[in-house]
């Protein structure tokens, strides 16, 4: 059996763990889903490593390639909140939002080609991996607020008193304040992404910014976060109060994460894609 | 009363006063305010997918072709052709600004908390800034040098007022020198594929010799047996058996002493050879009795040609001559047919005994029940008809021998029987001239011409031996050699990557094809100089990535003369714009970092110093 096909059913088994652990709440069980979640996560980061060594380029210079790092980001930083917030339930579909990124992987052309010399450069190694980290958080921000939305109808008001005394746990309802929390940890990463990959067209294309469809879309990406992160200070000015607010937040989130991926893979499907220098398939 | 008057006059004055104020507070918080800039992004937002679902920048006879007139023009009225730099869309970011600054204004507090923010907000004025600068001072074209040429212009883009594209020659301050020009290319690399017809499925398979893969989600199976570097398919005539199954025979043109011409000719396949200079034309003909070939060589001209016409659902057809205007009743049908017409080259419009028998063909007239249907028959392509309309689909019509009413000038029959009996007849303007037994390795003067031909050898069952050898070492046009197994058994095979075609498995839903992955350009350089008053002041290699900066041009490695390699071409842009922008881009992201990490962070700390 290919290390894919492993890593993809460690992935499900770790989902399946996260499930368990909502359900027992028991150490072990906690014990369990991290640690497939951390073992799907190496393999997946090996599938990286063999694919660089086998390439002889940094992984990253087609769509399957990205694909696969993609998933492994994102169940790096899932893994990092773990550690910094007592999540639970977004396991589960952080590890299925892995796998199914790997599952898509699959689906493409993984033939390993020379790169083209515009690919030859260090700010697109730095430019690649910023923005795969920022897409990862906005996909586990997207996670979040589907439980969010999900879960918010059956949750009674809880206690304040309550809510203290259990720490660090965040509870379904007040998932809104940890999509915002992940979304601001991910901000600055795409910001970082989107500036790199200026810096890096200016030397091998001649201009940092020149409208092309993919760069475009990657600032209407940025938009739609930096919106989000307004929002919070515009909404209790307009009369809406905080429980409409953060529904309308988490909304927000799924229509930009559904952007993020459009502009990582939807963009062959525009009329302009064809003159585009940056766009996977066009060329 | 006069004071009182005088008071009224000023409470007057007071009350203006408070309102003026009152609304330029009005408009002072529309611009600090977050809701303008939530619009404002929201807006921009639209228009950014506005300018990629309509194409930019194109002329106006490419929009026309694509969304038609009026629309066209309605979005050349407003700018939506043009959507980044239209004005409405640089109204926007002026609002932009306008609204970052009044809220930076507003919020601001000497704090150091407050930095990120200040830093961000101030870095986004920043890039616009530099990006208007870059717009108005900046410039930006291209230019192809020739190796060992130098120039001091460059060519940019525009679109015009009447929506064309117009080129506009920008000069230099100095003279740009190509030395030289380097294309590197990477070493061609091979892939096998596989494809799956019934799941329109195409796989990349390994080829490390020795090694089994299943192809996924199948039952084939393909082993990998040998590899050859550099291969070349070689093929051999051979003979297979006694029996006649594919009749050939080896013939030898001579001219006044020397041979010119030789060549196999293949009874069932390619049966003739024609040399246009002398108007002459060696055919070879197999018969299968004896009688047949008396028939053949007393009735030289349209003998074969024949049209056979056959019911659907009945097993026997029905042959006719070939006999213009002539009507026919095939027995037991309700139609007549009549052959119109027939041409040797179907399209060919020079008269038929200029016309070459590539492609003969007879048009019929069929009467039936339903009316007349006038149908071309092919030889060539029998089934012609089931791939187009007709309106008696139930009557089949074929017909063969037309090819052989043709004849050149001097025409050469070599007629064989299996009977060991061979004749050798020339034909002078439709007229046979000489009948003449033929035997291997003897020569027959063509009368007339001047030639000689020879039969020197004669094979039966003709056949080919392919064979895969070696060429060199090096990587040049390698083959693999495979085993597939699948449902139908195992069969073995060369894939040779010069050959484009796929070869396939005898189940006719698998195939594998050995190809290259196509030529990739590892490197592209060009060494230049800059030249000023004849003198050198620059020097270097650019490629891509790695440009050469010169008086604020900033000179890049573009594309290249894909053809012959003979041209560099070099983009060469001036923005003076840059540090602007570039300072903008590090208060961003020093901005961001600031804002999202260290901000929490102090807070955290000094929230715990607090507590303790
Ligand atoms: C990377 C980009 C940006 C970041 C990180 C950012 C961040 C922030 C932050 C943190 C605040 C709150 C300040 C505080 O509470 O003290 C703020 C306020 C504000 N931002 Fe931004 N901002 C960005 C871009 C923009 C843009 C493009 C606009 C568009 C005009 C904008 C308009 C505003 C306005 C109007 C406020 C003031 C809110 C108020 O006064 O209540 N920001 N921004």
């Amino acid at each position: 059996m290919s290390i894919i096909n492993i890593t993809l059913i460690v992935y499900v088994l770790a989902s399946i763990a996260y499930i368990a652990r909502e359900i027992w709440r028991s150490a072990g069980t906690r014990w369990a889903s991290l640690g497939l979640l951390i073992l799907a996560f190496c393999l997946n980061l090996a599938m990286v490593a063999k694919r660089s060594i086998e390439a002889g380029h940094p992984p990253f210079s087609n769509l399957y390639e990205s694909l696969v790092f993609y998933a492994c980001c994102t169940a790096f930083i899932y893994i990092i909140f773990e550690f910094a917030y007592n999540f639970r339930v977004v396991g589960a579909l952080a590890a299925v939002l892995s796998m199914l990124i790997l599952l898509y992987a699959t689906l493409q052309d993984d033939t390993i080609r020379p790169i083209m010399p515009a690919l030859k450069s260090n700010w697109m190694l730095v430019h690649v991996v910023t923005y795969m980290l920022g897409y990862a958080a906005f996909g586990i921000s997207f996670v979040t607020s589907i439980i969010f939305l999900v879960v918010k109808p059956f949750a009674k008001k809880g206690k304040e008193g309550k809510e203290a005394e259990e720490g660090k746990e965040i509870l379904p309802r007040n998932f809104d304040k940890l999509s915002y929390k992940i979304v601001a940890f991910g901000f600055p990463f795409l910001t970082l992404g989107m500036i790199t990959g200026a810096v890096w067209a200016k030397k091998a294309w001649g201009d940092y910014w020149s409208w092309d469809p993919k760069e475009t879309w990657s600032l209407i990406t940025w938009l739609a976060y930096l919106v989000y992160l307004h929002t919070p200070l515009v909404l209790p000015k307009m009369n809406i109060n905080k429980s409409k607010a953060s529904v309308i937040l988490a909304c927000w989130l799924l229509v930009a994460f559904g952007i993020v991926n459009f502009t990582f893979m939807g963009l062959s499907s525009l009329p302009s894609a064809a003159d585009s220098e940056h766009i996977y398939g066009s060329k | 009363m006069k004071n009182v008057k005088l008071n009224q006059s000023q409470i007057n004055l007071a009350q203006t006063n408070q309102q003026l104020q009152k609304d330029s507070n009005k408009v002072w918080q529309f611009f600090c305010s977050v809701k303008l800039a939530v619009v404002i992004i929201l807006v921009l937002v639209v228009a950014c997918i506005l300018g990629t679902v309509i194409l930019q920048e194109k002329t106006l006879d490419a929009y026309t072709a694509k969304y038609g007139y009026g629309l066209a023009t309605f979005f050349r009225i407003i700018q939506l052709d043009n959507v980044f730099h239209s004005y409405w869309f640089a109204f926007l970011l002026v609002l932009l600004c306008a609204n970052l600054i009044c809220c930076t204004i507003k919020r601001w507090r000497n704090t150091f908390l407050q930095t990120g923010f200040i830093l961000t907000h101030i870095s986004i004025v920043l890039i616009l800034t530099g990006g208007v600068v870059k717009l108005q001072l900046g410039i930006k074209g291209g230019v192809n040098i020739y190796k060992g040429k130098a120039v001091n212009y460059f060519l940019t883009q525009e679109i015009n007022r009447q929506g064309k594209l117009d080129y506009v020659k920008k000069d230099l301050p100095f003279f740009i020198a190509l030395d030289d020009f380097i294309l590197e290319k990477n070493e061609p690399k091979f892939q096998l594929v596989s494809y799956i017809k019934s799941k329109d499925q195409q796989k990349p398979l390994d080829t490390k010799v020795g090694k089994k893969y299943r192809v996924p989600g199948s039952d084939y199976r393909v082993t990998i047996k040998d590899y050859i570097p550099d291969a070349e398919l070689k093929q051999e005539p051979i003979n297979t058996s006694d029996k006649s199954d594919n009749p050939a025979i080896f013939v030898k043109l001579f001219g006044s002493d020397k041979a010119t011409a030789e060549g196999w000719l293949l009874a069932y396949d390619r049966n003739s050879y024609e040399d246009k200079k002398q108007n002459l034309r060696i055919e070879y003909i197999w018969v299968p009795s004896q009688q047949e070939l008396d028939k053949a060589i007393n009735s030289i001209g349209t003998a074969n040609a024949k049209l056979s016409v056959a019911m659907s659902g009945k097993e026997t057809s029905q042959d006719y001559p070939l006999d213009l205007n002539k009507v026919f009743k095939p027995e037991g049908t309700d139609y007549t047919v009549k052959m119109l017409q027939y041409v040797l080259n179907y399209g060919d419009r020079r008269p038929i005994g200029e016309q070459p028998p590539d492609n003969p063909a007879i048009q019929v007239e069929i009467t039936g029940p339903e009316g007349t249907e006038s149908r071309w028959v092919f030889e060539k392509f029998p089934d012609w008809d089931k791939m187009h309309p007709a309106k008696y689909k139930n009557l089949k019509i074929t017909c063969s021998g037309i090819a052989g009413t043709y004849m050149a000038k001097n025409t050469v029959r070599i007629y064989q029987t299996p009977q060991e009996k061979q004749v050798l007849v020339y034909i002078k303007d439709k007229q046979i001239a000489e009948t003449v037994p033929w035997e291997l390795e003897k020569k027959y003067t063509i009368p007339d011409t001047g030639n000689q031909v020879m039969v020197s050898n004669y094979f039966p069952s003709f056949d080919f031996k392919k064979e895969v050898v070696k060429k060199s070492d090096q990587v040049g046009m390698p083959a693999v050699f495979v085993e597939v197994e699948g449902p139908s058994g195992k069969i073995k095979d060369w894939l040779l990557s010069s050959n484009q075609y796929a070869t396939w498995y005898p189940d006719n839903n698998f195939a594998l094809v050995y190809e290259s992955t196509g030529e990739s350009i590892k490197h592209f350089i060009s060494k230049i100089r800059i030249e000023e008053n004849g003198q050198t002041v620059a020097e270097k290699s650019i490629k891509v990535n790695d440009p050469l900066t010169h008086k604020g041009y900033v000179i890049y490695q573009s594309s290249y003369d894909p053809e012959a390699g003979n041209f560099s071409g070099l983009q060469i842009v001036k923005d003076p714009g840059i540090p602007v922008v570039y300072s903008g881009f590090g208060a961003l992201c020093f901005g961001v970092v600031f804002i999202f990490y260290i901000k929490p962070f102090l807070r955290k700390k000094t929230k715990k110093e607090v507590e303790e």
